[in-house]
């Protein structure tokens, strides 16, 4: 942590490091939310993730986060919140795995070594769906509810990407070439983009 | 204590003993009541009271003591099985549900699983706490008294399920068919004492008694015993049931089921008293959430029940409840009418099966913390059974019951 701090203050008073201020848009023209955005520049084998591993919980039967984005090679623990066993598992390119989680026995973390949008979903709770984005970048975030992100980043080239949960083949990423200043961005995503549904559940939904 | 108690307690503690190094989950619940009971006695004292206590019962009593395990046997398989310990009408030990379950985790859209072994089918939306408890009344509707008393499969069972999610879909869809052996005295209950309102699951080792009703005298009853054995394999032959889920959102959830048990009428066990009765009915299930604190349910069910040479025992039976659940904070109140009736079609002139009610149920329970709750109900029913008359009973009764109940999960 104090190191990742650091670095962000050094890049801070070295010259050119911007927060750019990116909104996405969808086909027609409206702010798009919860979409996963991450700038890529130059050689991806300088991509260093953090030591601490991130975590997938499962909480009230649903996934929390929804959406995780994570550096390459990057550790995920899948923490389980809720008294009942969970089931997760990915049949993803990115990585193919499963886990019987229990409260209390937390398994050791899964390292995600290969870029590439995971679907997570559970052998008990069918309708629990969560997603692990694997980039390229240390510079990432998701889109808030105006559709906006703000990356900090040098001034410079980059490749900016883009990935929502409701397109058609979810490993369709979008990308363009940007340069990041200090004027703000604008992305109008090519595809449509699906409704997720929403599931009202409760404790006895599992019966 | 028997051995076969003996032996189930030590296969009990080998499970929390090892439930730490086997990939297993045990959890419990126990639960005591103080009851205002009826005047009337209560069937499992033999009387007719369609009440699970009576005035006899005016002490703490352990009205739930359940012990549900899952163990993972290898990452498709796993072990179920529900102990409970019960102190009435006799202390005993027994399980309920035992059951493997084989779930393959597969990239399909279609999703498959199987059951092998003793369990309840999920025909109902009453029941999905803990060892089949409702999380609603403490007093079961009539027609998931009658499934906890006299209704369980040992057999297998497939469900396919089409998820919503897979498909974006708001609507999802499930499958199942099964076939089993046992459970030929189901509907014993319902031609001699009819519906009842109770939660009192009964275990695989246990009989359920009733009333010494005076046919059981005649020749023709003569080897029928006064207690039923639910699970009982009497004719050889194989029962099957039927169902589909449909769920939209979840908001939603509806239930139908077709069950046969397939029985012969015509064969029994002599040495245990038992007939094979062949029974049939259809159920369905409504689950329908206002918001995530209101939600509705009701149930149907609808069948018929033979026994004996010539139609000697021809009987249907119907019940309906109707319940609203409200959950505000840490409390939960839920208000249940139910109606059942069982309709005697034979010409048997000494053996009348002729019986109906209805009921009221009221139920608030608080929820202290995550593990302990407390919570009241009272309810009263008034019931009609021709047969009272010939053993010195009315025909017609009204009960009614008031139970204070404290329960403790772990």
């Amino acid at each position: 942590m104090i190191k990742s701090l650091l670095y962000v203050f050094l890049l801070s008073v070295s010259t050119g490091v911007f927060a750019a201020n990116i909104t996405i848009k969808n086909a027609n023209n409206d702010p798009l939310p919860n979409a996963v955005v991450w700038l890529t520049a130059g050689d991806p084998s300088s991509v260093i993730p953090p030591e601490a591993p991130y975590a997938m919980t499962q909480q009230n039967r649903e996934f929390k986060p929804r959406i995780l984005v994570v550096p390459q090679n990057a550790k995920v623990e899948f923490p389980n919140a809720d008294s009942i066993m969970h089931h997760v598992y990915s049949f993803s390119k990115a990585k193919t795995f499963e886990l019987k989680l229990y409260k209390e026995h937390p398994k050791a973390p899964i390292t995600f070594d290969q870029t590439g949008v995971v679907e997570l979903g559970c052998n008990i709770h069918d309708w629990m769906l969560g997603y692990i984005v694997v980039v390229d970048s240390t510079i990432f975030a998701i889109t808030d509810e105006a559709g906006k992100v703000d990356l900090t980043a040098m001034a410079g080239e980059y490749t900016l990407s883009v990935w929502h949960s409701g397109f058609g083949d979810i490993s369709n990423v979008e990308s363009e070439v940007v340069s990041v200043s200090s004027k703000p961005l604008t992305y109008k995503i090519k595809q449509t983009i699906t409704e997720q549904i929403d599931f009202a559940t409760d404790e006895f939904d599992d019966y | 204590m028997t051995i076969n108690n003996l032996l189930k307690l030590t296969f009990l503690s080998c499970i929390v003993l090892f439930s730490n190094t086997l990939s297993a989950q045990v959890r419990g619940l126990l639960q005591v009541r103080a009851v205002q009971g009826d005047d009337i006695l209560s069937w499992q004292e033999g009387g007719v009271g369609l009440y699970r206590h009576d005035s006899k019962s005016d002490e703490l009593i352990l009205s739930q003591g359940i012990l549900d395990f899952n163990i993972d046997l290898a990452s498709n398989w796993s072990a179920h099985g529900v102990l409970n310990l019960n102190q009435a009408p006799d202390v005993g030990l027994g399980f309920t549900q035992a059951y493997v379950k084989y779930q393959p985790l597969s990239n399909s859209n279609y999703k498959w699983h199987v059951r092998v072994g003793g369990f309840y089918p999920l025909m109902s939306l009453e029941n999905p706490d803990i060892g089949w408890t409702s999380p609603y009344n403490y007093t079961n509707s009539a027609i998931n008294s009658w499934i906890g008393e006299e209704l369980r499969t040992v057999g297998a069972e497939v469900t396919i399920k089409r998820s919503a999610k897979r498909f974006n879909s708001a609507h999802s869809f499930s499958f199942v068919g099964a076939t089993f052996k046992g459970n030929d005295p189901a509907g014993t209950l319902l031609a001699w004492r009819g519906f009842a309102l109770h939660d009192r699951q009964t275990t695989f080792n246990e009989g359920v008694k009733f009333a010494p009703v005076a046919s059981l005298n005649e020749y023709a009853l003569r080897w029928q015993a006064n207690q039923v054995l639910p699970f009982e394999e009497v004719d050889g032959r194989f029962g099957y049931y039927a169902g589909v889920h449909w769920d939209y959102l979840k908001k939603s959830q509806f239930r139908i089921y077709y069950y046969n048990n397939n029985g012969d009428p015509t064969k029994l066990n002599i040495s245990s008293g038992q007939y094979a009765w062949d029974t049939r009915f259809t159920s369905a299930a409504w689950l329908y959430k206002f918001n995530n604190k209101t939600r509705f349910i009701a149930q149907v069910l609808n069948g018929k029940t033979e026994m004996g040479d010539n139609k000697l025992i021809d009987n249907a039976f119907y019940s309906h409840y109707l319940m609203l659940s409200h959950k505000e904070g840490k409390n939960r109140v839920s208000l249940r009418y139910d109606y059942f009736e069982v309709t005697d079609n034979d010409i048997t002139p000494y053996d009348p099966n002729t019986s109906h009610g209805e009921g009221v149920t009221a139920t608030w329970r608080y929820n202290i913390n995550k593990k302990v709750q407390v919570g009241v109900e009272a309810s009263a029913l008034k019931s009609f059974a021709e047969n009272r008359a010939a053993i010195g009973f009315n025909q017609r009764t009204s009960q009614q019951q008031v139970m204070i109940n404290a329960q403790w999960r772990f």
